[in-house]
């Protein structure tokens, strides 16, 4: 908690220092003033006026009229660069892309029409352009609008006139970020980058230890990976706002951020939260997750943008994923309920739980199967994503990014007992004795990720972010839900497919496979498996809880305990959040042992996931059981979690969910739950269920007519 | 009268006919303003590349213009250029002689090309030796010890 207090406070430092960052042509506050280090690009093919032009430029710039030693022809230097040759000009604008503020262009060049460099430039390097030229008829000037000139100037040239430029090139920026965004907040490359460094070092710092320095090179890695994938999507479609390609790797940094912010509302959103409640599960919200709610700041997009720091991405990207993924989530926990996600987040569902004071979700929705029909899965996601539904065959796209992730979770730190430096789940009164146990044992198979070891009893599989579901994803989702199904009706423990390694687990629609590391660092997927349950890992709903680097290192563990359920989800941090069913398959209050198990699988415990856990775990008390339909002992269908079903061993239920988790691996988990504390203590987390449940109540009225409509899309 | 005194008349006085007889406008104005410490030769030095580039195009267009069939494009195409460097230093005259040169060319007339490719030529003459004249009289005087006046 006070870490994520720090991380967030830290994460708010860099945020700030957005603001501070500036753009040398940005600097607004200089008024009557040309911006100096404004870096400048003419073309002329008139030494002449090309020569003016620096001398005019250099005196703009500096005032004092310094002038430039640069008399060769794309001789970098700071302030006024002159080419007489187009061709030149575009090789130094493409070499060094992001140095020149604005170009100043002749119209008329033997090597290259003017136009034509305006309109490259335009589209690689989304620079502002002038024109110039002798010709000042209203033709030509015509011309250089449409071709995109953001001003045409007529020589002979004023120095007036070019004291002014600065303007475009802070009116370009301001469009840009304002298109969506209305705040008017001036950012530019530079500052995201300089902001997502702050990120990736406040990472390091709060994870503390080698396990968050590894994800936060990753993160950086990644980030900046994606950094230059978004800035190369956005370039070429200059001119217009270009459609953000929300690929798993930012998605990532979208749940990132999202958890980092603390979403409150979507806390209320997260799918284990939500799935609890439907399932009418007692939740118990750690009182950690409580304050955290309390203090967590807006996550609103313009935030997150920053957060995020991805260049080339507007606010209005985000503000459109956000509700997406708000949607998502709110069909997830419609899902989860249909699918009897109940089972995975109980691991022992009593059906005698006790009525949700949150409301109860009429599932009488569901369908006869109890299956969310793929076609809703699939337009679910593809909702969600905008994408495509896609074929019912689900492949894990990336399994690379699995090993990647597993392969972090080796490095992160075991820490026994406490949820990886998290508090930890807590298992309620008959579970809890399991707990520590399972946690460790939770842990080891974190740990040792690459390799799944097969004794890892209540090991929650790696968990893999649930991701962004799309077609692929609730393909899988179908299958692991189906799968469930069978395996639940089985009533006994499949085997467990070979823990570890195994990513082929499909992914289940919900995984985000988060940054590779930090996929499957959560490893703590939750291995909600129930050994009990012939549970099928597909059902596991994994939470990763991982992503270190994310600096939300809150683990929000939840139980959710529900007289003998105790589901303990350990929300990961974004994009590593699994939910691994808990048991599934039986609820069997009379089997703590395994209640202990189940709940311990249930734990995502990530580390210390600096991204958010999902709360969903540990609710107690404020779920009632919807109806044992709800609770109907259908394996937990896995929330996106495709995972080629594999029977699980009892004691390796866990390892089922590993695999299951390594499926997981790129898909988008929308799980934006803050990690939290579990709280142990029933009494204290109902009445946080209380005031929790609250606005979820309220939110969630509609949730009948969701699944409704869930089933219609 | 000191020598320097006179000398600096004489420049202003030179500088102003070569106002009025519209040799040089207003821009040669901000030639001159450009002109500071950092680049004490910044007026000659831009003039310098302006003579250059306007014998160059001049010969070219003269090649052009001597062709079977004159290609009235190209033609076009440096006494758009001509028209650009010769405004942007402020030399008018010569700017002016390319607007109706542009009129030639896009009319193909290559009888009135010609003509007024000829007039460039003289104009270029008149304002180079005017132009040297002048940067004459200004080394005089800040040999005397004194500065160039800034024109107003």
């Amino acid at each position: 908690m006070a870490t994520l207090q720090r991380v967030a406070s830290s994460l708010s430092t860099s945020a700030s220092s957005y603001g501070s960052c500036k753009d040398a042509g940005a600097d607004v506050t200089v008024s009557d003033q040309f911006p100096a280090g404004l870096r400048v690009l003419v073309v002329d093919d008139d030494i002449t006026c090309l020569r003016l032009l620096e001398k005019m430029l250099c005196r703009c710039l500096y005032h004092d009229g310094t002038d430039t030693t640069n008399r060769e022809r794309g001789f970098y230097r700071e302030g006024v660069t002159t080419c007489s040759q187009a061709t030149a000009a575009l090789k130094l604008l493409r070499e060094r892309k992001g140095y020149f503020d604005v170009v100043l262009s002749d119209v008329h060049m033997p090597d290259m029409d003017g136009f034509k460099l305006l309109e490259l430039v335009g589209l690689e390097m989304d620079l502002p352009v002038i024109m110039m030229s002798a010709d000042g008829r209203t033709s030509a000037v015509m011309r250089g609008i449409r071709h995109g000139a953001c001003d045409y100037l007529i020589k002979p040239i004023r120095e007036e006139e070019l004291k002014n430029i600065w303007q475009h090139v802070i009116r370009k920026k301001w469009n840009e970020n304002k298109e969506q965004e209305h705040s008017g907040s001036f950012e530019d490359n530079d500052c995201y980058k300089q902001g997502n460094d702050d990120i990736e070092n406040a990472s390091s710092v709060n994870e503390g230890g080698e396990e968050g320095v590894l994800k936060g090179q990753k993160k950086r890695n990644i980030a900046k990976e994606e950094d230059d994938n978004e800035l190369e999507n956005d370039d070429p479609s200059a001119s217009k706002k270009p459609r953000v390609v929300w690929s798993v790797e930012l998605h990532q940094q979208f749940v990132c951020a999202v958890n980092q912010l603390g979403i409150d509302s979507t806390i209320f959103n997260d799918p284990l939260f939500l799935i609890a409640r439907k399932l009418s599960l007692r939740v118990t919200v750690s009182f950690a997750q409580r304050n955290f709610l309390a203090t967590i700041s807006e996550a609103v997009p313009k935030r997150i943008l920053e957060l995020m720091n991805v260049p080339g991405l507007t606010r209005e990207n985000v503000a459109s994923h956000l509700q997406k993924f708000r949607l998502y989530l709110k069909r997830l926990s419609g899902v989860a309920q249909q699918g009897g996600i109940s089972n995975t987040f109980c691991g022992l569902m009593d059906s005698n739980v006790k009525v949700n004071p949150f409301g109860r979700f009429d599932i009488q929705t569901l369908d006869a199967s109890g299956q969310i029909p793929p076609q809703t899965l699939a337009a679910l996601h593809a909702e969600l994503f905008g994408r495509p539904t896609g074929s019912l065959v689900t492949t894990v796209d990336q399994p690379a990014l699995l090993q990647a992730s597993m392969q972090g979770l080796k490095c992160i730190p075991v820490e026994h007992g406490v949820a990886f430096g998290q508090p930890l789940v807590k298992c309620q009164s008959n579970i809890s004795k399991h707990f520590p146990r399972n946690v460790i044992s939770f842990e080891d198979v974190a740990s040792g990720f690459g390799a799944w070891p097969s004794n890892s009893v209540g090991t929650v599989g790696p968990s893999s972010n649930l991701g962004g579901m799309n077609g692929q994803n609730s393909n899988m989702l179908m299958d692991i839900l189906q799968q469930q199904k069978q395996q639940q009706q089985s009533q006994q423990q499949s085997p467990l497919s070979e823990p570890s390694r195994s990513i082929n687990v499909q992914p289940s629609c919900l995984v985000v496979p988060s940054q590779s590391s930090a996929t499957f660092q959560a490893g703590n997927s939750p291995a909600s498996v129930d050994h009990n349950c012939s549970y099928n890992r597909s059902a596991m709903i994994d939470y990763s809880l991982l992503s270190p680097q994310l600096n939300n290192s809150s683990l929000n563990i939840g139980q959710i305990s529900n007289g003998d359920l105790k589901t303990t989800g350990v929300s990961g941090y974004s994009g590593s959040v699994s939910i691994t069913p808990l048991s599934p398959c039986s609820v069997n209050p009379d089997n703590t042992s395994q209640q202990g198990r189940s709940s311990t699988m249930a734990i995502q415990v990530g580390r210390q996931l600096p991204g958010f856990v999902p709360n969903i775990s540990n609710f107690q008390g404020s779920y009632s059981a919807k109806s044992s339909e709800v609770l109907d002992q259908r394996p937990l269908r896995n929330l996106g979690f495709v995972g080629k079903c594999t029977s699980i061993p009892s004691r390796l239920a866990v390892d089922e969910f590993e695999s299951t988790m390594s499926n997981l691996d790129h898909e988008k988990i929308y799980m934006d739950i803050s990690g939290n504390k579990v709280k142990q203590e029933p009494s204290i987390e109902f009445v946080d269920n209380a005031r929790v449940g609250i606005p979820i109540l309220q939110q969630l009225p509609p949730s009948p007519s969701d699944l409704m409509s869930v089933f219609t899309e | 009268m000191d020598v320097l005194s006179q000398l600096q008349r004489q420049l202003a006085d030179f500088l102003a006919s070569l106002y009025r007889e519209g040799f040089v406008d207003d821009q040669f104005t901000q030639l001159q303003k450009l002109q500071d410490e950092s680049s004490p030769d910044f007026v000659m030095e831009v003039v310098s590349l302006f003579f250059e580039d306007c014998e160059k195009l001049v010969n070219n267009m003269a090649k052009v213009l001597e062709q079977q069939v004159v290609d009235f494009k190209q033609v076009d195409s440096h006494v758009h250029q001509l028209k650009g460097s010769s405004s942007s230093i402020g030399a008018a005259r010569i700017r002016n002689v390319c607007i109706a040169f542009k009129t030639f060319c896009e009319g193909q007339n290559r009888e009135g090309c010609l003509r007024c490719l000829q007039q460039v030529n003289h104009e270029h003459a008149q304002l180079k030796a005017n132009l040297q004249s002048l940067f004459t009289l200004e080394r005089q005087i800040v040999a005397a010890g004194g500065s160039v006046p800034a024109m107003q």
